[in-house]
């Protein structure tokens, strides 16, 4: 089942304008609509709905984060981290990037959250990461 | 072009993408369910479609030809080592089914972009680059990189392309040039390099391809998956120590003096090898492997006496391993055998040079200058030109020089005797700009040796036209056989001897022969019925490892540190045996047969160059008074596929043989 936008819409385009995949159309004042073909299901749209109108693919209400920096981040575990490059790839907003810390004897370079700004809370990253390296935390700063 | 609707599939995306460079057309294409399951993705993929497609008699240089790159069916599904991408078309190099496969992070953008692959056919008036950005694809004006290094290039589309995190495969000036072995880079110098495909490229003016998507992939049981990956990370993260690198030449001079050879599984190789993939990366290989007698040496005249420890240490993995800055892994990879190299007193960085590369310009024209083979790899990674068939054809002009088949007035001054590094790389720069003595020896020994006549056919050494990769088939016949029978001749990444030993397919399919722990070295070279099953299930094999875009190196660990068949099957959602996978295998390669039939290649016309067959045998070194009996070793081969024994001919016409 495809995510919907339901009835509650009040038309205001924040999730229009946020939807990294330019998913969602719809005049401004009026129920917004999501193009199941084109959505990949990361879920901005409705974390950041005032109405909290949108409907996941489980058919269950996105729950509203009113504040964007408390939206969750992934956190990496380099202990656990394979450097395999898949999160970074995964990522839909690129916000992931290898970076070499220099103090490993074998000189690997791991992810970090390199465009905080970016990143949507989407978790593809955490659940491509194959040994569950990446966890998505709510900084309390 | 915008690209549609994403299908509900497993693994797959389920469409490919037309372009074709003369009008400019581009459009989508559905494919089956029911291919997935005939051929997997990746190679596979792309040889139903380039058989069925790519007419008879077809110029590999002409509009007529495609050129595809795919990508493999695990890749994007959080299996490891499964982040190749593969490319294919009729090659120009040897006028047979050609493919090549390269590491990096290309191969998930081809799918993140909403295909398994994209195929180009026609030829643009001018130069283009092909990109898909948010979902719309389109040519691009080239013309302003035309000219410009695969390094240039893709420094150059990354700013301008507009993509937020662009993938890129270009060709350089070999490619631009239309020399015969040019390949096609990415990442900055990984090399799709065999089968000469950049030159495809660049008879079409078609300079790069760039992705950039963020389709997602869908996967059938991603837990599963995640539980076969963790299993294999731990097998992978387990390194037992390891001797310094000094031992590896010792442990190989050990190993060639003992008249019987013990298994793979009795050295515990598949342990060994991963930890020194790790530690170095292939360059590894570098002096166990000449001491063994596997590296050709001197272009396959001299042996191991002729490059010893004084000349090889020169080229001691610690050489190149010393000079990392950086390790780098490939998409999906936990091993990360690559790294990232700043060399005292040069300037700039490059990938760590390969063995494959090290060996070709190293022992094959007996220069032990490290300085000057990590200055030729980044000018050939550069040029985009494959170094293999690069050092074999230098090798080749050294030894025309020696016998005075070519002169100082043919080579401008330049004295090409083995060991000169100054005039070896002074070469390598010719042959990228077809300069003098280089626009001979830029389309690689066949055409050369064509060109030179007076006899030099003998010191070209290469299978069907390709050169022949570092790896001896006088050491291990296996090496001899599949450069001879491949549908692309002379790769040297589908089977030999010591890979089926490694692969461990019997733990699998135990109806498969397994070998012993130690056997007489003696045997290796009588051809019976288990050695032709084993290469055939080598062929078999690597048709579906290069169709779900995984790694050799992955497969090298064997089969249950790296479960392949059991990820397939998780990821698609499909039921099948490895005895079923196999026959999908089968019949991949039976496709690339009949794609050579279609196009009039006879499979009895493909020759390996003598020498390389130990016709006449070395007098010296580790594989002095050996030869091949490849053509009984070929006609048993052909056998065990069940094809015509005679003549290599399918026996299925391109279709399959039951219903997987």
């Amino acid at each position: 089942m495809p995510f919907t936008i339901t009835d509650k819409c009040i038309g205001c385009s924040v999730c229009k304008k946020i939807c990294p995949a330019d998913a969602i159309q719809g005049e401004k004042g009026k129920l917004h609509k999501i193009d199941p073909n084109t959505c990949y299901e990361c879920s901005a749209c409705g974390r950041i709905c005032p109405q909290s109108a949108v409907k996941n693919a489980e058919g269950q209400f996105i729950e509203r984060i009113r504040i964007r920096k408390n939206w969750p981040k992934p956190s990496i575990n380099t202990a656990k981290c394979m450097s395999c490059n898949i999160c970074i790839d995964a990522c839909p907003r690129a916000c992931l990037a290898l970076k070499y810390t220099m103090d490993t004897a074998d000189k690997k370079g791991f992810p970090v959250l390199a465009r905080s700004r970016d990143c949507i809370g989407c978790e593809f990253c955490a659940a491509a990461c194959p040994v569950e390296a990446i966890v998505m935390t709510v900084s309390l700063v | 072009m915008m690209a549609k609707k994403i299908k509900m599939t497993n693994a797959y995306m389920g469409k490919i993408l037309w372009v074709d460079l003369e009008s400019s057309h581009i459009h989508e294409e559905e494919i089956a369910p029911t291919l997935y399951r005939q051929c997997l993705a990746g190679t596979g993929l792309a040889a139903r479609i380039l058989f069925d497609r790519i007419p008879p008699q077809t110029d590999p240089l002409g509009p007529d030809n495609i050129i595809c790159f795919v990508s493999g069916l695990l890749t994007g599904t959080g299996s490891l080592f499964t982040g190749r991408w593969m490319v294919a078309a009729k090659s120009p190099l040897t006028g047979t089914w050609g493919d090549a496969n390269c590491g990096g992070n290309f191969s998930p953008a081809i799918k993140r972009c909403g295909y398994d692959g994209i195929f180009f056919r026609g030829t643009s008036p001018h130069p283009v680059y092909f990109c898909i950005n948010d979902g719309k694809a389109e040519l691009r004006d080239a013309r302003d990189i035309w000219g410009k290094d695969t390094k240039e290039t893709e420094a150059i589309l990354k700013k301008t392309s507009g993509c937020r995190m662009p993938r890129i495969a270009s060709i350089g000036q070999a490619g631009e040039n239309i020399s015969l072995i040019a390949g096609i880079a990415n990442d900055g110098g990984r090399m799709a390099a065999r089968s000469g495909l950049g030159a495809v490229m660049g008879s079409k003016k078609l300079k790069a391809v760039v992705l950039d998507g963020t389709h997602r992939i869908r996967v059938n049981d991603q837990a599963e998956v995640k539980r076969l990956s963790q299993k294999c990370n731990e097998n992978i993260q387990f390194m037992p120590p390891f001797p310094p690198a000094f031992v590896l030449a010792y442990m190989g001079a050990i190993l060639r003096a003992m008249p019987a050879q013990p298994s793979t599984e009795a050295l515990m190789f598949n342990t060994v090898y991963k930890r020194m993939l790790q530690k170095w990366g292939t360059a590894s290989l570098n002096q166990i492997l000449i001491e063994l007698g596997d590296s050709p040496i001197k272009n396959w005249k001299g042996s191991n006496e002729d490059f010893g420890p004084e000349h090889s240490e020169n080229l001691n993995p610690n050489v190149f391993s010393d000079c990392v800055i950086v390790k780098y892994h490939c998409y999906a990879c936990p091993l990360g055998c690559g790294g990232i190299c700043h060399r005292p007193g040069l300037s700039g960085e490059t990938h760590k040079p390969e063995y494959e590369t090290v060996l070709a310009l190293g022992g094959l024209c007996l220069n032990d200058d490290a300085d000057s083979i990590f200055r030729m790899n980044e000018t050939l990674n550069r040029a985009g030109m494959d170094s293999i068939s690069a050092g074999g054809t230098i090798a080749f002009a050294i030894e025309c020089f020696e016998k005075g088949l070519l002169t100082l007035s043919d080579t401008d001054g330049l004295e090409l005797t083995w060991g000169n590094s100054a005039a070896i790389e002074a070469l390598v720069d010719r042959m990228i700009h077809r300069q003098g003595i280089g626009d001979l020896l830029a389309d690689g020994v066949r055409v050369a040796s064509r060109k030179i006549g007076k006899g030099s056919a003998e010191y070209a050494i290469h299978a069907g036209g390709q050169e022949l990769a570092m790896h001896d088939g006088r050491y291990d016949p296996g090496f001899a056989l599949h450069n001879c029978v491949e549908a692309t001749p002379g790769r040297h990444t589908i089977g030999s001897q010591m890979y089926y030993e490694l692969f461990q397919l019997w733990e699998k399919v135990p109806d498969l022969p397994e070998p012993g722990l130690i056997y007489m070295k003696r045997s290796k070279y009588v051809p019976d019925r288990e050695k032709a099953v084993a290469a055939a299930t080598c062929s078999k094999y690597m048709n579906v490892i290069n169709g779900s875009g995984a790694c050799l190196y992955g497969a090298l660990m064997g089969t249950e540190d790296f479960p392949l068949f059991e990820w397939l099957n998780a990821a698609t959602g499909w039921r099948l045996s490895p005895r079923d996978y196999l026959e999908i295998g089968a019949h991949i390669q039976s496709l690339k047969q009949q794609f050579n039939i279609k196009q009039g290649i006879k499979s009895t016309d493909i020759r390996v160059t003598d020498r390389a067959l130990g016709r006449p045998p070395l007098t010296s070194g580790a594989n002095r008074g050996r030869s091949v009996p490849v053509e009984k070793m070929v006609q048993d081969y052909w056998k065990a596929l069940g094809w015509d024994p005679k003549t290599g001919t399918p026996l299925s016409g391109g279709k399959m043989d039951r219903e997987i």
